[in-house]
């Protein structure tokens, strides 16, 4: 399948190894084509809604859906949360909401053909045209319902690997997504395909608090705090997300939750695309694993990358046992 | 007084603010949104969702505009998908926030006005390069509310740049000029209605001067 692709702003900056890891392991399936949407502008992010009108996220939106379907394309991928979530609203609204339809329109009319040769100067220079906007899917969503788990071409199990997926907030939410809203259950399924155990645990959609992290600092800390430590309480050994900005929250700030909670967690933070490449066994490099701030390669070379038989000799490690509700 | 305000709700009539009284009227205080908010128990909130909920239905306009928790909300939608009435309470959040903003309500505390700059310098960003470029954020908000917490990022900036997890340079678009467009339009398309209300207001007050009788209207905590 051809699939229009939405990197959004942070794959090429702070989750750049999703970005990379992700195009990698679609080019490896084969049958997940993603195309680069040309020139494609941010979605806004949260900030977009509270500024200026509650129109401007789908206005900003419209935009993309429109390129993407002068691309020929009808299903776009967001692999970032927020992308795909503010794209997949807006999806919906330009689909279903004429008013608001129009207005979107109001917004981007007579765009003036400024600015030296482009991509976009192939598109015909007037009004864009937001009837039937795109769908909007979020990668895991495509590996486990247009590629199939039996697909995915499993080279080198992750044995040993204890996998807390944690889907975050902008995933599942608003429903309907992809996946049940209280109790997702794709990336679990994914991680057992890939030969990794898929830990149960409660706070698989808790939010990290990313959004708030700039002006709430210690109550986002706090947030993401308490998923780590819930993801080490079920006996975790890393986690798999599948959105940039859970990413930095629990990786790049790990050991600022470690202080908060005067313990260690030490537990890497992986995209699920890197562990598909992982268990496809691609090239490491196309992966970017060197990128995460707590680095998984001491965890590899005990599990994945062990010697035939090494790991189930040893015992598993017990899990801790989960304290009272609130408690570090 | 609640219920004083609740028979007599004191709204400055705007067609964005009906919208919200109408989205909430159905709620009936079950308190699953402050349940299912992450951010509440982590103390990030001055009401907790419920709260305010009720105070849209009483009507107590300033105070929820000038609260934290429409600033701290994390738009996780965790709320919105549990409320048993189908509120979707996030959306409000949203929208009261925007109103907050276009408002020009002042800030009551020191988070409100952090929440504030963060949202338009971001967006401010966006609308001139068409992307976001992080540092730029990071050191705008900084400069803007409390420049000695840059030398705290540092730590973290180093970590990201060794990395090669920091944009150096900022990326415009090329279709810059077209998200120009988007924000301009927008804009001046809400200026026109805030200027349409507030001419409706400052009638309604004339109208309440001349009737003279009007109780000293008690001032906001």
């Amino acid at each position: 399948m051809k699939y229009a692709y939405f990197p959004g702003c942070s794959q090429s900056s702070t989750a750049e190894e999703y970005n990379r890891s992700l195009l990698a392991v679609a080019k490896a399936l084969g049958t997940m084509e993603l195309t680069e949407i040309p020139d494609w502008n941010c979605c806004g992010a949260t900030p977009a809604a509270a500024i200026v009108s509650p129109t401007l996220p789908t206005s900003l939106a419209a935009r993309n859906l429109s390129i993407a379907r002068d691309m020929g394309m009808n299903e776009i991928v967001a692999p970032c949360a927020a992308c795909f979530k503010n794209l997949r609203k807006a999806s919906h609204t330009l689909n279903e909401n004429l008013e608001l339809r129009a207005q979107a329109r109001g917004a981007l009319r007579s765009r003036r053909p400024d600015g030296p040769a482009s991509e976009t100067a192939s598109l015909a220079v007037g009004d864009r045209d937001l009837s039937r906007a795109p769908e909007v899917r979020h990668p895991l969503d495509v590996v486990i319902n247009d590629v199939g788990l039996d697909n995915v071409p499993v080279k080198k199990p992750l044995h040993g690997l204890k996998v807390a997926s944690y889907y975050g907030c902008l995933l599942t939410r608003p429903s309907p997504s992809f996946d049940d809203a209280e109790h997702p259950t794709t990336m679990d399924r994914l991680m057992e395909k890939l030969g990794a155990e898929a830990v149960d645990w409660a706070y698989k959609t808790k939010c990290c608090g990313g959004g708030i992290y700039m002006f709430r600092e210690d109550v986002s800390f706090a947030m993401s705090a308490d998923v780590m430590a819930h993801a080490k309480a079920a006996g975790a050994n890393c986690l798999a997300v599948g959105c940039g900005f859970c990413q930095l929250m629990l990786d790049l700030y790990q050991s600022k939750l470690e202080k908060i909670r005067r313990t260690t967690f030490r537990l890497p933070i992986l995209f699920f695309s890197q562990l598909m490449g992982l268990a496809m066994d691609l090239d490491r490099a196309e992966l970017g694993l060197e990128k995460l701030i707590v680095s998984p390669f001491a965890l590899l070379a005990k599990t994945v990358d062990a010697p035939e038989g090494s790991i189930e000799k040893k015992a598993p490690p017990k899990a801790a046992k989960l304290k009272k509700w609130g408690e570090p | 007084m609640l219920q004083y305000e609740a028979i007599h709700p004191r709204y400055e009539t705007s067609p964005e603010i009906e919208k919200i009284v109408e989205a909430v009227s159905g709620c009936y205080q079950c308190g699953t949104c402050s349940g299912s908010c992450p951010v509440a128990p982590a103390g990030g909130m001055d009401y907790t969702p419920r709260t305010i909920m009720r105070m849209i239905q009483a009507g107590l306009e300033d105070e929820v505009l000038a609260s934290e928790t429409v600033w701290t909300c994390s738009a996780c939608y965790s709320c919105a998908v549990r409320c048993p009435r189908d509120i979707d309470i996030t959306d409000v959040m949203i929208r009261l926030r925007n109103l907050a903003l276009i408002r020009g309500y002042p800030a009551r505390t020191g988070v409100a006005h952090r929440g504030k700059v963060y949202n338009t310098d971001f967006m401010e960003i966006v609308r001139r390069l068409g992307r976001i470029y992080e540092p730029e954020l990071v050191i705008r908000y900084h400069l803007k509310t409390n420049p000695l917490n840059l030398m705290g990022m540092a730590p973290v900036g180093l970590k990201m740049l060794l990395k090669h997890k920091l944009r150096l340079l900022p990326d415009p678009i090329e279709g810059r000029r077209e998200v120009q467009g988007i924000f301009y339009r927008l804009r001046k398309e809400e200026a026109r209605r805030e200027q349409q209300v507030r001419e409706e207001q400052q009638a309604r007050k004339r109208r309440e001067a001349h009737a003279g009788d009007e109780a000293p209207e008690e001032g906001a905590r």
